[in-house]
């Protein structure tokens, strides 16, 4: 499963489990705009450090902070080169 | 569900002590093995009277990491290390902390610092990666200690009183943070008690601090071990975002 894949599972997963209802999930989906809330985003990144090791939101400024579902994706892509430098 | 089932499940269960070589966190380390939990103490180094307690307790129950929790940067490897060599955390116990006493007029900043970071900063950012794990488990249990000093005034202690206040006010929002996931959040607020952090008063001192208590006399680390071990357990399930007072009525 590719990184995007993994993303794109992992939100689906939740949002299931958090009982909320989701549009379709794209790289231009806002997340501000669902109801994938604070918490959600929480679980999201304490799964996607179980699944890849990595933690972007460690050492990155508010201001990196991703707005699409796509931003969230190249978060975790720049995470996995440095990882693998 | 079966008493073997539900036996099986708890001795499954780890729980993470800060500080655990001695005091109040060897006390809380050895009574959760006693409780069937596994323990992982963390200290800077071993102690004689944990190592007793390891031998102690059945075998496997306690296992000694070192750490350096002032070492603010070293606390997401430690958690991963934790996790990657015990499994997953089910509970932790941030007790680790220094009683450094001084008036605050001198005592250098340095100090001062030393003192935020390993009783504030450093308990919130362990937290911080080790309730990841409790959050999409969907259990879990947080217990701060804190003190009665966070709400009552003691001469020299205003660093230390205001970084164990600190862990009530954190304890009381986390708790509404994680409760959704099933994640308990609570601090316990000990006395004065004896151990090294109180060796420094003196016996004049401790009589007087008995005498003024209702019930004329200290708590002990083991009355504190026992209110960590009940909010751990599954009889407080719903118990979150509180404190339980464990200081022989000194504050009543």
């Amino acid at each position: 499963m590719s990184l995007r894949e993994t993303v794109f599972a992992e939100i689906a997963a939740i949002a299931a489990e958090q009982e909320k209802a989701m549009p379709p999930i794209t790289d231009e989906l806002v997340m501000l705009d669902t109801e994938f809330d604070s918490l959600c985003f929480a679980l999201l990144v304490a799964r996607m450090e179980d699944l890849t090791g990595a933690d972007p939101f460690s050492e990155m400024d508010a201001s990196d902070l991703p707005v699409t579902v796509g931003d969230l994706v190249a978060l975790y892509d720049r995470a996995a080169t440095r990882q693998a430098a | 569900m079966s008493d073997d089932l539900k036996e099986d499940l708890k001795t499954g269960r780890l729980v993470v002590v800060t500080g655990a070589s001695r005091g109040l966190g060897l006390a809380t380390a050895a009574t959760l093995a006693a409780d069937g939990f596994r323990v992982v103490a963390l200290a800077r180094r071993p102690s004689e009277a944990l190592e007793a307690a390891q031998e102690a307790a059945a075998p496997g129950r306690i296992t000694f990491m070192a750490a350096d929790l002032g070492e603010i940067d070293a606390l997401q490897p430690l958690a991963q290390k934790i996790r990657a060599e015990h499994g997953p955390v089910y509970g932790l116990v941030n007790n680790a902390a220094l009683g450094t006493p001084g008036l605050l007029t001198t005592m250098p900043a340095s100090k001062i610092a030393e003192l935020v970071r390993l009783n504030t900063l450093a308990p919130m950012v362990l937290t911080k990666y080790l309730a990841r794990g409790m959050m999409t488990a969907g259990a879990g249990r947080i217990v701060n200690v804190s003190s009665i000093i966070a709400f009552t005034g003691y001469n020299a202690l205003s660093v230390y009183a205001a970084t164990k206040a600190s862990m009530i006010g954190f304890t009381k929002s986390l708790a509404r943070e994680v409760g959704r996931l099933g994640v308990t959040v609570n601090a316990v607020a000990p006395g004065f008690i004896e151990t090294a952090m109180t060796g420094e008063m003196d016996e004049v001192e401790r009589g007087r601090v008995a005498n003024r208590s209702a019930l004329k006399r200290l708590a002990e680390p083991q009355d504190v071990a026992d209110a960590v071990a009940y909010l751990m357990s599954d009889r407080a399930r719903n118990v979150t975002g509180t404190v339980l007072t464990i200081d022989a009525g000194s504050t009543a």
